[in-house]
């Protein structure tokens, strides 16, 4: 029996036959649709699934006509961190423009957290103006809500990861209503500096990563930042598949903010002016590729036929299906972006 | 009269509604009764702790009700384990040492990992973050752990669970601990790289692997 090239969510290669690249295809489909309770994918579209997966290009593409806009998280760390080129941002964002044909660019700093920011911030909004007047595609200015920042020994407030072992619940919870109102206050006050100084939009990244407490605290700041700048675009980059009830209580206009999945999560991020979604899907880096592409699609068109905003779905190492590996191979790379795109219905990635 | 599997079953909804009054009478009910306490103890009250740990993998329930399911798990073990003549419930327990790395000080992970550790009645040691490999076994050592486990977020710590591993071969301590590996960079195939003894995707699933650890 032939067997085909994919990979490992972990990104070994494997070879797999038909029957088994078909197991976990409707494995990872039914687990995405089992957990966000949404509707499972078609059969024409679990067949075309096969189609991508087994295809004998190493690295496929989208069908003309159906290209999408690129948004980018953590976008000048990428170059100089992730693949040790020593260039600065000014740099990376024109090779972004002018090599890599990326529809957009974001700045971020090395500490990647709004709180850690405002010191910095007027330093921030020079390199703002002075890329914005090199460039022609929108400049984003990006961060992270980063709310265990806030807690001892980094911040002010009691920290519950250690409150919370000790069963110290309702003081945990109060630990997080005090760092939020806090968070809010950074993230406005960089946010507004940024815009003001030239940013094409704002990127609230890894939102969640501290549970409900943080997504709480980015849905407010994007209420605040929409009342002062009405035309602000501002995108919302997920942390995980699922809002960690680390707090369990917050709501967010009678929405409880827990436990929320992509679908759901883009309403609340809609409802408080967010202009992007970027919807997260993990990958179980023990799953194979077909598995983790599966359930992403799932997911991901899930989230798009909820969505009035346009939804660009992460796409990178260890999300959207993506094996967790520091340089994700093209070959799943591509799968992935196309399965998202022309099934999973994604706006962008 | 009360009868086992009425017991089991109502032992298991206690813990997943984190109904503390409820749990204590079952728990006082079986005692009474003369019932099998152990079995009590592992097919209920364990048993729902892992639909606790399960549903708050899916994100159908959160930390506080895990914490508070575990609180309630750990009252009604102390009333069963005063009773229980058998030791055979407390042999499975274990002390686990729990660090984030050097140079890495990402714990909400391992946070929740304690929590959901201590649910299944492991004595978990967790001695914080940015934690030397030196620490960690000399750690090990005076608290006479049987499992060492270590998170690691970046890419750029997460040679120090490589470190370890070659630390306690070097000193002939390795076949003293178990050791389990976790955090977000972390794969199996890591695990196996290292010589890690077991590796955890995420939270529900390194109480799985500390309980298999056990077995061996």
């Amino acid at each position: 029996m032939s067997k085909f090239f994919t990979r490992m969510g972990d990104g070994s290669a494997v070879f797999l036959s038909e029957a088994e690249i078909r197991r976990d295809l409707e494995e990872g489909m039914l687990d995405a649709a089992d957990r966000g309770k949404i509707p499972e994918l078609t059969d024409d579209e679990m067949e075309r699934l096969y189609q991508i997966i087994t295809d004998p290009q190493k690295t496929v593409s989208i069908e003309r006509g159906n290209e999408v806009v690129m948004t980018f998280d953590a976008g000048t760390l990428k170059l100089p961190v992730r693949a040790g080129l020593p260039v600065d941002r000014m740099t990376t964002v024109l090779t972004h423009e002018r090599v890599l044909c990326s529809d957009t660019m974001e700045i971020g700093n090395a500490d990647y957290s709004y709180k850690q920011l405002k010191n910095i911030v007027h330093e921030e909004a020079a390199s703002m103006e002075f890329t914005q007047l090199n460039c022609i595609i929108p400049v984003f200015y990006g961060a992270m809500p980063n709310l265990g920042l806030y807690t001892k020994p980094d911040g002010p407030v009691d920290n519950w990861s250690e409150l919370l072992p000790m069963a110290k619940i309702g003081e945990a919870r109060a630990a997080q209503e005090e760092a939020i109102e806090m968070a809010v206050k950074d993230m406005v006050y960089i946010a507004s500096i940024l815009y003001e100084a030239g940013a094409d939009g704002i990127n609230f990244d890894t939102v969640g990563a501290s549970g409900d407490g943080d997504f709480l605290a980015t849905l407010k700041a994007i209420e605040i930042l929409k009342s002062k700048y009405p035309d602000m675009a501002i995108e919302v980059g997920m942390a995980g598949e699922f809002v960690l009830g680390m707090h369990g209580q917050l709501e967010y206009d009678g929405t409880r903010l827990a436990g929320l999945y992509p679908h759901e999560q883009v309403k609340v991020v809609e409802k408080a002016g967010g202009t992007i979604f970027g919807a997260v899907i993990n990958t179980n880096s023990s799953k194979s590729l077909p598995w983790n592409l599966a359930r992403a699609v799932t997911f991901s068109k899930a989230c798009s036929e909820a969505s009035n905003i346009p939804v660009h779905v992460n796409a990178g190492m260890g999300v959207g299906g993506i094996p967790l590996t520091n340089t994700s191979p093209t070959d799943a790379t591509s799968r992935v972006s196309k399965s998202l795109i022309e099934i999973g219905k994604a706006d962008g990635l | 009269m009360l009868i086992i599997e009425d017991a089991i079953k109502e032992a298991q909804e206690a813990i997943v509604k984190c109904d503390e009054n409820k749990a204590v009478a079952i728990a006082k009910q079986a005692i009474d009764a003369g019932l099998d306490l152990v079995k009590l103890l592992n097919d209920g009250f364990s048993a729902g702790i892992r639909i606790v740990g399960d549903k708050f993998g899916r994100g159908e329930i959160f930390l506080p009700e895990l914490i508070l399911s575990a609180e309630v798990m750990k009252k009604v073990t102390e009333i069963l384990e005063t009773a229980i003549v058998s030791d055979s419930a407390k042999e499975k327990k274990a002390v686990i040492l729990i660090a984030t790395v050097e140079g890495d000080v990402h714990d909400i992970g391992k946070g929740i990992v304690v929590s959901l550790l201590k649910t299944q009645g492991f004595e978990v040691v967790d001695i914080g973050r940015d934690v030397p490999v030196d620490k960690i076994i000399e750690k090990a050592i005076e608290v006479n752990a049987d499992i060492i486990g270590t998170s690691a977020l970046l890419t750029t710590t997460l040679v120090e669970q490589q470190k370890l591993e070659e630390e306690l071969r070097a000193r002939g301590l390795r076949d003293r601990f178990k050791t389990i590996v976790g955090g977000a960079p972390c794969t199996e195939r890591w695990a196996k790289k290292i010589g890690a003894d077991a590796y955890g995707e995420d939270a529900s699933d390194a109480v799985v692997k500390c309980l298999k650890l056990l077995e061996k």
